[in-house]
């Protein structure tokens, strides 16, 4: 560690490495995350992302609610995933209760779990252009955003925190017709994307600000245990859709998208070509929705307990990698929850990553390692 | 690399020009009201003359928005030996300050006397007025849109089920 001055005691030409707090309040964080910079001129030293400005203590009041009630907590750590969370809690609780879900439950989840991704890597798709100084990204992107979000909305009743998921299946049917419109929005979403894709992936000004920048090795990403987009970015070949499937994963054909250099620009693709493979395998669902009948939930008593015990249930959210380990004492609230976010372990790697670059790639950076400040802090 | 020096930049101008060529997908808000769906979780609309006050509402909704108070009232039932008790609903606010919109309060109501309502336009200049009443509640019930079919591969809904048993019993 180097020495450490304040600003402006440097005397004469004698250069002082400079402390610069990045945050906890800047436009590039999505949220407040705070870094710690040493700088020596331009150039970064040090990095120490100081993470817990939006702790809201969602585990401990796990504890204090009812395996529904946690539902509502669990969509809203990782606001732009609700989805994905509130599967990965439910999936616990259904594992420990050792409950069969109905089968056209499963599938309806993994269709709108996918679509949920999408939804999520679309956000970052526009945000990270915008980021860098691309704003018009943003609008294509939310133009696609808003016609799954439509399709959403009219199954759960939600934008963002759709509380659709419940213990044993899912909340209730979905509306009379909604597999085809589902499919139709899917449709004209795939075929307005390579707008999103003309306008961004290879423009020169994008690429010159990304490509070859914020080279995290496999071995690093696998150190820090990143997961997810940033980790596959960097060659970490691990899906848990693909290596230990959950829902009707096992059922599908999931392509894992990979690259190699690890870069920002190699982050960016991986969430791109993650969207196209998003909308077929929801797609496919869908149709396989069609094809099953009966109920989507099970029928279960007014007041939950899940048995004594406890398990871990991962899944594949948008950002990596989240873990639900679930210790329960037999009462209906569980006794211990405890999360394993990925956006917490993504943001760990920012230490190697960002010393030694220059400011400006710093915001490249961050914008890269693509997470949500509330699913770091929890 | 791009074979020749801006193709990136030309592909996303080109980009941009046929959008030019579109229709706008923006709706100006205030003058276009969007189109929500039924299930659109909006604002609570409250059925007064069903509430029993079982008080179900208020303890299981997570963040505790649910007010509600009442007195025991004394009902002469013609025939009955006995003078019955009868729950009187006095007070029923929710504050929507502090209301997450997960719907579990609609969810665990026994007796249908809560329902969603795609309304959204209650914003207040004080954050004490979002706290509505029984009888501020109450207004949104013409606002509840009747509740979409369902699916014919899935299960119709409970309401259905039951609706249909009735007619077969009557």
């Amino acid at each position: 560690m180097s020495r450490e001055v304040v600003v402006g005691t440097g005397a004469g030409l004698d250069t002082a490495d400079m402390v610069l707090n990045i945050g906890p309040q800047h436009p590039s964080t999505h949220g407040v995350l705070r870094l710690r910079l040493v700088l020596d001129g331009e150039r970064v030293i040090s990095c120490e992302p100081i993470v817990g400005y939006m702790h809201r203590g969602a585990e401990k009041l796990f504890e204090a609610r009812d395996y529904r009630q946690i539902i509502v907590l669990a969509n809203r750590h990782d606001w732009l995933s609700a989805f994905n969370n509130e599967l990965g809690v439910v999936l616990a609780v259904e594992r420990l209760m050792g409950l069969e879900v109905p089968e056209r439950a499963v599938w309806l989840r993994t269709a709108l779990a996918e679509l949920n991704r999408v939804l999520n890597h679309l956000m970052f798709l526009g945000s990270y252009p915008l980021e860098i100084g691309a704003i018009t990204p943003m609008f294509y992107a939310f133009r696609e955003r808003e016609t799954i979000q439509a399709v959403l909305e009219e199954a759960s009743g939600g934008r963002m925190h759709y509380m659709f998921n419940r213990v044993g299946g899912l909340k209730e049917e979905v509306p009379a017709g909604w597999t085809t419109r589902a499919r139709a929005a899917i449709g004209e979403v795939r075929r307005r994307l390579p707008d999103l894709d003309n306008l961004i992936r290879r423009n020169e000004i994008f690429l010159a600000r990304t490509v070859g920048v914020g080279v995290l090795s496999a071995a690093d990403a696998a150190g820090y245990g990143a997961s997810g987009p940033v980790a596959r970015a960097s060659g970490l070949d691990l899906d848990l859709r693909r290596d230990e499937p959950y829902l009707a994963y096992g059922s599908l054909d999931v392509p894992v998208v990979t690259r190699t250099t690890g870069d920002c620009h190699a982050r960016f693709d991986v969430l791109l070509e993650q969207v196209y493979v998003s909308l077929d395998l929801a797609e496919q669902c869908l149709h396989q929705v069609d094809t099953l009948q009966g109920p989507v939930n099970v029928r279960l008593p007014k007041v939950l307990k899940a048995p004594e015990g406890h398990t871990y249930a991962w899944t594949e959210n948008p950002l990596g990698i989240n873990g639900y380990y679930l210790v329960s004492r037999g009462d209906k609230t569980p006794w211990r929850l405890k999360l394993r976010t990925a956006s917490y372990a993504n943001v760990q790697a920012l230490a190697t990553l960002i010393p030694g670059c220059l400011v400006p790639d710093l915001i490249a950076i961050l914008g890269s390692m693509f997470f949500v400040v509330g699913d770091i802090d929890k | 690399m791009s074979e020749f020096p801006g193709k990136g930049l030309a592909k996303g101008l080109a980009v941009t020009l046929k959008t030019m060529t579109k229709r706008s997908t923006t709706r100006q808000y205030p003058d276009t009201p969007p189109d929500l769906p039924p299930r659109s979780r909006g604002v609570i609309a409250l059925v007064e003359e069903n509430c029993t006050v079982c008080m179900l509402c208020a303890r299981e909704c997570p963040d505790w928005c649910i007010y509600i108070d009442s007195h025991k009232e004394e009902v002469q039932v013609p025939g009955a030996a006995r003078a019955r008790q009868r729950n009187v609903l006095d007070q029923f606010d929710i504050d929507f300050s502090l209301c997450m919109y997960c719907g579990i309060c609609i969810e665990v109501c026994p007796f249908d006397a809560l329902y969603w309502s795609p309304e959204f336009e209650y914003a207040e200049y004080d954050i004490r007025d979002l706290l509505h009443d029984k009888e501020r509640l109450g207004d949104w019930v013409e606002t509840v849109p009747p509740p979409p079919a369902h699916d014919t591969n899935g299960e119709p809904a409970k309401e259905e089920t039951a609706a249909r048993k009735t007619q077969l019993a009557g």
